[in-house]
């Protein structure tokens, strides 16, 4: 393998976004045939360079080589068109379409008539697809195949537009094992036609089976590029954390309950099975995953708006009916905040009224805005927001402050569960351990908190208890003590 | 750094904060500009009344707010509807059957009112209803829906009347069509309706739970969702109240008119979609509400009027102005209101 020719050569590249520095002087190489894995923390990097290489920043520092040649792309179509291809974590293939019009989606073969040319399109379709080992009937609609085989077809796809090198951004986060052993199998055959991989995942377990090199990220640097055959596991989670890993996994939670006030009993749906999990008054429970892991949509569903098969949802000993509605649980003391502020906060309205909004049921059929203002100002002031005055308009807060409003909407009237779901995504140090003593406050009161997140940093800093989800499933339950730390949860992934 | 520059702002709004300025507007400058048509409407009387004696009159102003009465009646439905980011096609055609099945009661099954009236603005709301309930129950587009609707209203309408005119109404439907209070020069009975109306939706979008509730499920539903609110039930009572109006400015129209006409009179949605839109409703929802609504009756009425009141416009030529300064006030809406700017980010 070492003696394959270098395709693609990124050299010293820098980028920044207005204050923050996304990548220092980072050197990238890719080889022909070579599966090169980009592994490193949410934050370290990688999804800047996959941009750079795709095409999708042109505004960067540094040398891109593509065949001994610089270049510079101005957009991904320029990349695709010499032979750059990505697939991203959400796919874009049309669901509608058939298989084989997806897989030639603006590339349609015509007859001499210049009407589409259906027989070739198929009969290629289905060639190409039984090269990779799978027959399907090209014709029917891709949207009625699962979400393994749409991958495949996306793949396929970006191949026949002419690409050498793919970049696959986190490929296997929504796969069932099944499928993940099939797109690993694609990845092998796809070497042997001497295209070139670049593979971007959390799952540590998969990149040290596709990979032969990998190369870790940590704060936009390059820590290191190594050969997968000389590696272990520990290593690279230890060059990704920047330190010595712990070795022994901490014991398992045992823990006598006083007063549970949020019970799940075996909850099934399409995206998770199997949950089992119990919040006490006065704890705070991290549930930890991976995107992809169904922890948000668990979140969802407890508080009512995600549709739900089967399982039991209690409530301070209040048995829920299946598939209950928000109001429901809201009048029984379950409060949400989501991980998107965007859905959840009117950006027009003033704070007081984005505070006050679930608990209008509560202020009778004409809410007064000095009650309102009432009600909202006590949240506001213990959570700190900045500027504080409650009627300036939510959406010129910054990200930190939003989030603060989020919460102090669920802390007016005390709830009994609180579930929040990323508190501190995309926010600064200083935001993020606001945000997080705000949490344990709430902790320290007798709330029952449910904390949602794939922020292992998040998880750690505030939870009593982890639990570790992975493709829809609890793989552990942990206590948050000296012992626990990031690796141990990454390695549960 | 920033919290410093912060400071002195968050005082000063420390101290207003609990006294009257908690009621106002977070700024009245904000407020001017939120009202952008307002500087339309100004424009428009401005000119008129320097382009025509006839026009300040107060007989003319009068028939001003008769002729945007109906419409206004249609309006306030429809800024519900367009509120929470739905539409609403079928008023012009409910407009027709609630006339043509209030004077069939009427007249020819001999009905006492006021059961016609009401059994025909009840049959209104009940389409409204049913509009409602296929887009939020059955996830239909509202504006197919609201189209399905207001064939079938239309169709009831001829299949009733037999494509025929009923001339013997009500005297109820005429009082309130054509009507005076307070002698032969008194104020019109429709324009105290139309009055009514508005000011009514007024108090509940503004004051009410559910007129929030109405905002906030057009501006941002899941936000509305994850708040608790029931937003399929908000959007169905939205195309209720609007179907309920609809029906009300059936009667009103009736009366005024003088009979009830078997053909749907489509220029009266076209007219009240563009009205509500010109006075700054957004059709995408939470944003707009009923002081918009009237400044954009007014600017219809306003330009209708105005123009026929300069007798050397070509007759011919209206329509074509009317279009033109529609347009040009959209654009000072929008430049106005800078959203254009916005958008681009």
């Amino acid at each position: 393998m070492n003696g394959a020719p270098t395709v693609l050569e990124l050299k010293n590249i820098s980028k920044n976004f207005l204050a923050l520095q996304a990548l220092q002087n980072v050197d990238f190489d890719l080889r022909e045939g070579e599966s090169h894995a980009l592994v490193g923390e949410n934050g370290a990097g990688k999804s800047t360079l996959m941009r750079i290489l795709a095409g999708i920043y042109s505004d960067y520092e540094g040398e891109y080589i593509l065949d001994g040649q610089p270049v510079r792309f101005q957009s991904p179509a320029e990349a695709l068109h010499r032979g750059i291809g990505m697939i991203h974590q959400e796919l874009s293939v049309i669901p509608e379409l058939s298989v084989a019009e997806n897989l030639f989606l603006g590339r349609q073969p015509y007859t001499r008539w210049g009407t589409v040319d259906w027989k070739k399109m198929n009969e290629t379709a289905k060639e190409e697809l039984r090269g990779l080992g799978f027959d399907l009937d090209v014709t029917r609609p891709l949207g009625q195949f699962s979400l393994g085989t749409q991958q495949v077809v996306e793949v396929l796809s970006v191949i026949l537009s002419g690409a050498r090198v793919l970049i696959m951004d986190e490929p296997t986060s929504a796969l069932s094992p099944g499928e993940v052993e099939r797109l690993i199998q694609l990845i092998d055959d796809l070497r042997k036609q001497k295209r070139s991989i670049i593979y971007i995942s959390h799952f540590l377990e998969e990149v040290m089976r596709v990979a032969d090199r990998i190369t870790v990220l940590r704060d936009g640097r390059k820590v290191a590029t190594l050969d997968r055959a000389n590696t272990t596991k520990d290593q690279v989670i230890s060059l990704i954390l920047g330190r010595e890993i712990n070795a022994v996994l901490p014991e398992a939670v045992s823990k006598t309950h006083e007063r549970t006030l949020l019970e799940v009993k075996d909850l099934n749906a399409d995206v998770f099975q199997d949950i089992n999990l119990k919040v006490d008054a006065g704890e705070i429970v991290g549930v930890y995953g991976a995107i992809g892991a169904g922890h948000f949509d668990l979140a969802r569903a407890i508080f009512g708006m995600y549709r739900v098969d089967s399982g039991q949802i209690t409530v301070d000993g209040e048995p829920f009916p299946l598939n209950h509605t928000a109001s429901h649980a809201i009048a029984r003391g379950v409060a949400y905040a989501t991980e998107s502020r965007r859905k959840s906060l009117l950006m027009d309205e003033p704070i007081y009224r984005n505070v006050t909004l679930p608990h209008l049921a509560r202020m009778g059929l004409i809410p007064r805005a000095s009650r309102e203002l009432e009600m909202a100002r006590p949240a506001v002031a213990s959570v700190n927001v900045q500027p504080p005055d409650p009627r300036s308009p939510v959406g010129r807060l910054s990200g930190g402050n939003q989030q603060k409003v989020a919460i102090a909407r669920w802390i007016t009237v005390p709830p009994k569960v609180l579930i929040v779901s990323e508190p501190t995504r995309g926010m600064d140090v200083g935001a993020k351990s606001e945000v997080l003593s705000i949490l344990l406050n709430l902790r320290n009161q007798d709330y029952a908190v449910l904390v949602v997140s794939s922020e292992p940093e998040t998880v750690l800093a505030v939870a009593d208890r982890v639990v570790v989800m992975s493709r829809g499933r609890i793989v552990a339950h942990l206590q948050n003590d000296a012992t626990l730390d990031k690796d141990v949860l990454m390695r549960l992934l | 750094m920033t919290a410093q520059t912060e400071t002195p702002k968050a005082k000063r709004g420390l101290k207003s904060a609990g006294g009257i300025a908690d009621r106002l507007p977070a700024s009245w400058v904000g407020r001017l500009r939120v009202l952008a048509p307002l500087w339309t409407l100004i424009a428009l009387i401005l000119f008129f009344s320097l382009a025509s004696e006839t026009f300040l009159r107060p007989i003319n102003l009068n028939n001003i707010l008769a002729q945007v009465s109906t419409l206004a009646i249609l309006g306030t439905g429809m800024t519900f509807v367009l509120l929470t980011g739905e539409i609403d096609l079928s008023i012009a055609s409910v407009v027709t059957l609630t006339g043509v099945l209030a004077a069939h009661l009427f007249a020819n099954l001999n009905w006492p009112e006021p059961a016609p009236t009401l059994a025909a603005i009840g049959v209104a709301t009940l389409l409204g209803i049913v509009s409602g309930v296929a887009s939020t129950r059955f996830r239909i587009p509202s504006f197919m829906s609201t189209l399905a609707v207001s064939l079938i209203a239309s169709g009831l309408g001829i299949f009733i009347s037999k494509g025929r005119i009923i001339f013997e109404i009500s005297e109820l439907s005429s009082f309130l069509g054509s009507g005076r209070i307070g002698g032969p020069n008194g104020i019109r009975v429709l324009v105290i309706v139309a009055a009514v109306c508005l000011f009514t939706a007024h108090l509940v979008l503004r004051y009410t739970r559910y007129g929030r509730y109405v905002y906030m499920t057009g501006a941002n539903k899941s936000a509305a969702r994850l708040a608790g609110v029931n937003t399929g039930l908000i959007t169905a009572s939205a195309l209720a109240i609007c179907g309920f109006t609809a029906g009300l400015a059936g009667i009103v129209n009736m009366g005024r008119l003088g009979s009830a006409q078997p053909q749907v009179i489509n220029s009266l949605l076209i007219d009240t979609i563009g009205a509500v839109v010109l006075g700054g409703t957004a059709l995408t929802g939470g944003r707009g509400g009923i002081p918009q609504t009237v400044v954009g009756l007014l600017i219809y009425g306003t330009l209708r009027n105005g123009l026929d009141n300069i007798p050397s416009i070509d007759s011919f030529l209206k329509e074509f102005i009317t279009g033109v300064v529609l347009l040009v006030a959209l654009l000072v809406n929008v430049v106005f209101s800078g959203k254009a700017p916005r958008d681009r980010t």
